[in-house]
C-alpha cells in the first residue's frame, strides 16, 4: 500500500527565482537556508512521488472555465511555460510524472463525488516552477500535479479544500501501489498580485496563521482562517494558503515553521513550514 | 471580500489575455497592431482606451482580473527582473500612490529592524 511520508508547503513567489538579488541581503540568506532544508527534509523521506497543490494563475484554464481543481496526468512535465521563462529565469525543466496515480485520482475523485478536471499537458508558472526548482532539481521525483482555483471568484473556501484534503488522504491511503508519496502545498502568505495593495505584505497576518500552524488545531484555524480574513490580508493571493489547508489534512498536531520573510522585494509574504506527525 | 472581485469574467480583455499570454504570434502583434487585435478579440471602446493608456487603475476599475494587469503591463515594458523598480511596476506606483507609499514605508521599517 501507498504511504503518506512527508507533508510541507512553501511558497512560490516569482521573485524567488525571477529577481532574488533585489531582496534585503539577510532575506536573501535566510531564503536559501529555509529552502536548503525544506529539500534536505524531503529528500530524507526517500519519495517516490510528489503530489503538489497549487494556483493555477489563469494558465491553463480561460476565465469563463476554472475547475475547482485540475490534475495533471502527463507522462512527463515540462516547464517553464512560454512567456514565464523569462519572468522567472527559468531553464527549460521535464519532470516524470505518474500518470497511473493522477488518473486514479481523477476516477478515483469522480466516484467520491469530487470534480478532478485533467490535463495530459498542464503548462507549469510559478506555482509549480519555483518549488521544483529548489526541492526537485533535475527532477530526480516524479509529479502529480493538481492545480487549484485560488484567485477567481468564486474561490473555494478553507473548508472545502480541507474537506477535499481529507477525501485525498483516504483516496492516497487505497492507492494499491507501493509509492511513498510526499505531499506539497505552495502558494501564499500574504500577497495582492496585480491588486492596489500590489507591493504591501500583511506581517501580522502571517505570523497569526503561522502561529495557528505550530499550535496544530485544525479545526481552531479553520474556524478563525475565513477566506474573508484571508482576503483582507491580500486580495486574490493570500487565498493560496487553500493549498497549505488542504495540505493540513494530511497532517495532525503542530508544525514547524523553517523561515518567515516578509519579503516586499518578492512582492509576498515567504514562508515555508514542514509537518512532522502525518494523518 | 476583497479586490479580486472586482472582476468581470466576461470582460473581452480578460479572455483576450489568456490568448495572447500563450502565442507568441498574437504577443507579437500586441506590439505591432493591438489597435486589431483589440477588434479582433471584441474589447469596448473603454477597454481598448485603458490599453492605450497603459492606465492600470482604469484597468482594474473596468473588471480587468488583477492578475493579468501586471502581465499586461509586463507586454507592454518587458518580463525579465521584474522588480520593484521595473518600468511595469512603475505604472502601479502611478496608480495606487497611497498603498505603495504604505508598503514602501513598511519595507523601509522592516529593513531598520533587520539591521538592528
Amino acid at each position: 500500500m501507498a504511504s503518506i511520508v512527508a507533508a510541507m508547503a512553501m511558497t512560490h513567489a516569482p521573485g524567488l527565482t525571477g529577481w532574488f538579488d533585489r531582496a534585503p541581503a539577510e532575506q536573501q540568506q535566510e531564503a536559501r537556508r529555509a529552502l536548503g532544508e525544506l529539500r534536505q527534509r524531503l529528500e530524507s523521506a526517500r519519495p517516490d512521488v510528489i503530489v503538489a497543490f497549487s494556483n493555477d494563475h489563469l494558465l491553463n484554464w480561460p476565465i469563463n472555465n476554472t475547475p475547482e481543481f485540475t490534475v495533471g496526468i502527463g507522462e512527463e512535465h515540462v516547464g517553464p511555460a512560454e512567456w514565464y521563462d523569462e519572468w522567472l529565469a527559468l531553464e527549460q525543466y521535464r519532470i516524470p510524472g505518474h500518470p497511473a496515480l493522477a488518473r486514479y485520482l481523477v476516477n478515483e475523485g469522480a466516484r467520491r463525488r469530487l470534480a478532478f478536471a485533467y490535463l495530459r499537458r498542464m503548462q507549469f508558472d510559478d506555482g509549480i516552477s519555483v518549488p521544483m526548482h529548489y526541492l526537485n532539481p533535475g527532477g530526480r521525483t516524479a509529479l502529480v500535479p493538481v492545480t487549484m482555483n485560488c484567485t477567481v471568484p468564486p474561490i473555494p473556501t478553507p473548508e472545502r479544500c480541507y474537506q477535499v484534503g481529507t477525501v485525498l488522504r483516504a483516496m492516497l491511503a487505497a492507492w494499491p501501489g507501493p509509492e511513498r508519496i510526499a505531499i506539497l502545498a505552495t502558494g501564499g502568505l500574504s500577497h495582492e498580485p496585480g491588486g492596489p495593495r500590489y507591493f504591501w505584505v500583511d506581517e501580522e497576518f502571517d505570523l497569526w496563521f503561522l502561529d495557528l500552524l505550530k499550535r496544530g488545531d485544525h479545526q481552531s484555524l479553520l474556524r478563525e482562517c475565513t477566506l474573508e480574513r484571508m482576503e483582507q490580508a491580500g486580495s486574490g493571493g493570500t487565498a493560496e494558503l487553500n493549498a497549505w489547508i488542504l495540505a493540513l489534512a494530511f497532517t495532525r498536531g503542530p508544525a514547524d515553521v523553517i523561515a518567515y520573510l516578509p519579503a516586499i522585494a518578492w512582492r509576498t509574504g515567504t514562508g515555508m513550514v514542514v509537518w512532522n506527525e502525518l494523518a | 471580500m476583497g479586490n479580486v472581485e472586482r472582476c468581470d469574467k466576461t470582460l473581452p480583455l480578460n479572455e483576450m489575455m489568456f490568448y495572447v499570454r500563450k502565442d507568441a504570434r498574437l504577443r507579437a502583434r500586441w506590439q505591432t497592431d493591438l489597435e486589431t487585435l483589440c477588434r479582433e478579440f471584441g474589447l469596448g471602446a473603454d477597454e481598448a482606451q485603458a490599453l492605450r493608456d497603459r492606465d492600470v487603475r482604469r484597468l482594474n476599475e473596468l473588471g480587468v482580473h488583477q492578475y493579468y494587469i501586471p502581465q499586461i503591463m509586463r507586454l507592454f515594458f518587458g518580463a525579465a527582473a521584474n522588480s520593484n523598480t521595473h518600468p511595469a511596476l512603475e505604472a502601479y506606483r502611478r496608480a495606487f500612490p497611497e498603498e505603495t507609499a504604505r508598503a514602501f514605508a513598511l519595507a523601509e521599517r522592516l529593513e531598520r529592524r533587520a539591521k538592528g
